[in-house]
């Protein structure tokens, strides 16, 4: 055995020299010949009968060698260099196939490493699929929120969940008031929450149950992004006393570093909740705190079982808790975690995905089509080689080694471009898309389309490996399978058909695009910049406070030189937060009271006179708020156009009062003006009715959310930011200022669409000219595969005309199938992606009438280049070609 | 001439060993032997015949040298290894065995084989 192994070893170090073989058999063949002719043959016929004898003498010398243990690898080595040489002798053939599998590769692995986390990846919690979001939903909420005054009954007698726990609904400004003050984010968790999530510190410990109670001591759990930034990673956080808002609290742990926030809000400091059961009941104004609720389902339960279980629960509260006008507004909410946190970019993310599938199949089947031709070209190469004494599975293995070189070096390619890619995305994409921050390469996903690729060139660049070579092959007229000629063409079907998908959707998105672009806002936004001073609230806690800073920052800022106007309000359009209020909040002086039911939403601001001003919004009627107006008592408001016609149709609304229940406020007002529609829902939601409030230079009119200041400058903005950057430092150098102008918040909001259409538009043009180029490969082929017929015919009197015509209507044939199943594909599925679309029908005639053109044009070009050159040929040349 | 019989898969391995085991031999000797000594009726291919010497070499139950041949031709001379005559052995007993066992199953005693 031993003995055995050594010779073995000894033979894959030094390998037999090649002569060796030749001289044997040589020695062997003039034995052979001399033991022929002592029998009495002659020379020659001794030779010939020898060689008989012998037979395949290249076929001998490759089986003696395959004896040697480890033969292989010689054979790999020799056919990477084989395969190496065809390449640098096909240059084209090689760079087009790199590239297709390149394209194929990157871009897959691009878009996948982007909706992995939208749609695949399991949430970073321990059962993450068990996990929902609870709680109530209105029109002017649509994520699940509870009110103290409930949240207890729930919990004690809900049945679906194992458990349930709460957070604050949203992060709040809070000041970490030390030697280096900084600006955080606050949030409240209860005790169950972090184990809920199966998360637990990486330092320190969660709150404890008799910590999370009304006046329990002043306890903090940072975030590790903290706890890295401002404490370097002392290890001896854990106990210390950090002053927030000023007063200490004790940090008793610190949060995993990839911990992700289940509302996708980060926060830096989190409080524990500290619920006060009883005092819930009549805290704000009966309601109790707002919060969010997680809650994870028993196994077994589905949220559907989970929701008709809480029904009951829902509509007992529903009917205490609700004022009756909007009851009918408010319904119970259970969504997966998942979808809490991707819902609205779920499409987005299946459609782009689904593109790039779609260019992924264009780019095997380019690549299918290309190692058939290759394959058929070099058909005569084998059946040669085969002939020789090549054993079948030679040169299958020879195949398999230039298929998969070619595999690798797209994959190498490939990869490169999805790392680039996947820059560009991030660099494209918009804020509101979760998760991009965090997208890395997804190599099991590179794999997986590598692998991929290799089968689809495997397969049918072993197609013709597979087949006995022919002997007719071997003749100098090559004689062509036809089977696969059927199979390449209905490749190229396939191709142009999902072309045409994607062209024709990228087409509807690019519509809808440019629609969202050049839409009216009602308003400008050259020149025009938001300031957001984030006031630390310990120091300005309360309304008077907010307001004396406000006003001299106002001051001081109309004092800088080119300031047209100066406007104060808590938000501004077209898009983001603004106030929300019901219409059937309002009762007009003089009319009925409207209807029960909950009303349409308003969009609700409080505003300075010069809020019109800065954004150029007209008066349409009556006039705006005046300086003296804000130092009144009385409570003026203006209303939109579109509210005006609501509540006032064909009536003067100017001098009419009206009751507000917004807010804390209930009052009358009297409406003083109309001023023109503005774009407030967003850039693609329709328009809601507006109501403008006086911001008065009262206290009671700034202790809301946080307002900011809209300033309109005549200069550079650029200097005009440094100026009231400074302005405000001097009121007070310690608070963090935003400053943002309108034009980028207006191109913020087109994000989303341009990141989508360019994305899909991206794949059209790669898919696109893929197909082309597939076409471009079946139709010159064809035309070679015709020379001699083109030949006959001319010879016969066809014109060069008859020939082209005879070449391209074959590229016209697969066109017009391709485009027509295509078009038929695209009406099917554009209904699909209805909502990310603009003012666009997905059945748009004229899109769909771009993309069929586009098509059209250039697969056209793709069938008539080879044709010319088919119509060029000379008939001499043509009759004599093989 | 009867029509040369298939080998049995490994059969010719066994010959070839049992061939060199006389002396060192080229591989035209050692088909020349085999033919005569069954009658011209084991004709080796030559195909088959240079891979197995190879196969057995690389086994290391045998050992190739180049030398002179009786007509002072250079050519490649194979011989038993101490390793190839143990599986000679192991071989021929395995052939006895299977081979009185096939003769058992087909009625005849196996000296008539």
């Amino acid at each position: 055995m031993m003995t055995e192994f050594l010779t073995r070893l000894r033979f894959l170090i030094f390998r037999k020299k090649h002569g060796e073989f030749h001289d044997e058999v040589q020695f062997h063949v003039e034995q052979s010949i001399a033991a022929k002719v002592a029998a009495g043959l002659s020379v020659s016929e001794a030779r010939r009968q020898a060689l008989v004898e012998f037979g395949g003498m290249e076929r001998a010398r490759e089986e003696c060698n395959e004896q040697r243990p480890g033969w292989w690898t010689d054979t790999v080595a020799q056919d990477v260099r084989y395969a190496l040489r065809g390449f640098r002798r096909d240059p084209i053939f090689t760079i087009v196939v790199i590239a297709t599998l390149a394209v194929g590769i990157g871009a897959t692995t691009a878009v996948f490493s982007v909706v992995d986390r939208i749609l695949f990846r399991s949430l970073p919690y321990g059962h993450g699929d068990r996990l929902v979001s609870v709680g109530m939903v209105h029109s002017l909420e649509k994520q699940e929120f509870m009110m103290g005054s409930f949240f207890f009954d729930w919990r004690d007698n809900q049945k679906p969940f194992e458990s349930m726990a709460i957070q604050g609904t949203m992060p709040h400004a809070c000041d970490l008031v030390e030697n280096n003050p900084v600006q955080l984010e606050c949030l409240f968790f209860d005790a169950k929450f972090l184990p809920l999530l199966g998360v637990s510190p990486v330092l320190g410990r969660n709150f404890l149950p008799e910590e999370d109670r009304p006046n329990g001591p002043r306890i903090v759990i940072i975030s590790y992004g903290l706890w890295q930034g401002h404490y370097n990673l002392d290890p001896g956080i854990v106990g210390r006393l950090i002053d927030v808002e000023g007063s200490p609290a004790r940090v008793v742990g610190v949060l995993p570093k990839d911990f992700q926030f289940p509302t996708l809000q980060s926060a830096d400091v989190i409080f524990p909740m500290a619920l006060d059961r009883a005092a819930q009941a009549t805290a704000n104004g009966g309601f109790g705190t707002p919060m969010r609720t997680l809650a994870r389902l028993r196994p077994g339960v589905s949220i559907s079982q989970a929701k008709l279980e809480m029904e009951p629960l829902f509509e007992h509260t529903r009917d205490i808790v609700i004022p009756p006008g909007v009851r009918k507004d408010v319904h119970l909410s259970i969504r997966s975690l998942r979808d809490r946190e991707t819902e609205d970019v779920q499409l987005a993310a299946w459609i782009l995905l689904c593109s790039v599938l779609a260019v992924l199949s264009i780019a095997c089947a380019n690549v299918a089509s290309l190692m058939m031709a290759k394959g058929e070209a070099r058909e005569r190469e084998l059946a040669v080689r085969s002939a020789l004494g090549a054993s079948r599975a030679r040169l299958i293995r020879q195949r398999l080694t230039e298929t998969t070189l070619l595999s690798l070096f797209g994959a190498a390619v490939g990869l490169a471009l999805a790392a680039g890619l996947l820059r560009v995305f991030l660099d494209l994409a918009p804020t509101g898309i979760p998760f991009l921050e965090r997208a890395g390469l997804d190599f099991r996903i590179a794999l997986f389309t590598v692998l991929l690729s290799l089968v689809c060139g495997e397969l049918f660049g072993l197609l013709p490996a597979l087949q006995r070579p022919h002997a007719i092959a071997l003749a100098a007229r090559a004689a062509k399978t036809f089977k696969s000629t059927v199979l390449r063409r209905s490749l190229v079907v396939g191709q142009i058909a999902v072309s045409m998908v994607l062209l024709s959707g990228a087409a509807l998105l690019l519509r809808s695009f440019q629609n969202i672009e050049k839409q009216r806002l009602g308003m400008q936004t050259g020149g025009v910049f938001t300031v957001r001073i984030a006031l630390p609230w310990f120091r300005y806690k309360t309304g008077q406070k907010q307001m004396d800073f406000y006003l001299q920052a106002e001051a001081a800022i109309r004092r800088l030189p080119g300031i047209r106007a100066v406007g104060i309000s808590d938000s501004v359009p077209p898009g983001g937060w603004q106030g929300g209020s019901r219409s059937s909040d309002l009762v007009v002086e003089g009319k009925p009271k409207p209807e029960q039911g909950p009303g349409e939403p308003l969009a609700v601001r409080t505003v300075t006179p010069d809020y019109f001003q800065s954004l150029n919004i007209p008066i349409a009627r009556g006039r705006n708020f005046t300086e003296a107006d804000r130092r009144s008592k009385e409570s003026l408001m203006i209303i939109s156009r579109l509210l005006a016609a609501r509540l006032f149709p064909g009536e003067d609304p100017i001098g009419r009062r009206v009751h507000s229940s917004y807010g804390n406020a209930a009052a009358w007002y009297t409406v003083v003006g109309v001023a023109e529609n503005v774009k407030n829902g967003g850039l693609v939601e329709p328009d809601a009715p507006e109501i403008y409030y006086l911001r008065r230079s009262a206290a009671e009119n700034w202790d809301g959310r946080a307002p900011l200041l809209i300033v309109d400058s005549a200069l550079s903005t650029e200097a005009t930011v440094r100026w009231v950057r400074s302005q405000i430092a001097q009121l007070d150098p310690t608070v963090p200022v935003a400053t943002e102008t309108l034009n980028e918040q207006v191109s913020k909001l087109a994000d989303r669409p341009r990141f989508e259409t360019a994305l899909l538009g991206f794949f059209a043009f790669c898919g696109l000219l893929m197909a082309v180029i597939g076409l471009y490969g079946v139709i010159s082929f064809v035309a070679t595969q015709r020379t001699q017929e083109i030949g006959v015919r001319m010879a016969l009197g066809a014109t060069r005309l008859d020939i082209l015509r005879l070449i391209s209507s074959e590229g016209v044939r697969l066109i017009v199938a391709g485009g027509a199943i295509g078009l038929a594909a695209s009406v099917a599925t554009a209904q699909l992606f209805k909502s990310l679309l603009y003012e666009v029908t997905p059945h748009d005639p004229v899109m769909y009438a771009v993309a069929i053109f586009l098509l059209v044009l250039v697969a056209l070009a793709a069938t008539l280049i080879p044709a010319w050159a088919a119509m060029k040929v000379e008939p001499t040349v043509a009759l004599r070609y093989e | 001439m009867p029509t040369p019989t298939e080998l049995l898969q490994g059969t010719l391995d066994l010959l070839i060993l049992q061939t060199l085991a006389t002396g060192p031999m080229h591989g035209w000797g050692v088909a020349q032997r085999i033919q005569q000594l069954s009658k011209d009726v084991l004709q080796i291919g030559q195909g088959s015949l240079y891979p197995a010497l190879y196969r057995l070499e690389y086994k290391g139950w045998i050992r190739s040298d180049w030398g002179n041949s009786e007509n002072n031709r250079r050519a490649k001379f194979y011989r038993l290894t101490a390793a190839g005559r143990k599986q000679l052995e192991t071989e021929l007993e395995t052939w006895d065995r299977l081979s009185a066992a096939v003769g058992l199953v087909l009625g005849r005693t196996a000296e008539a084989s």
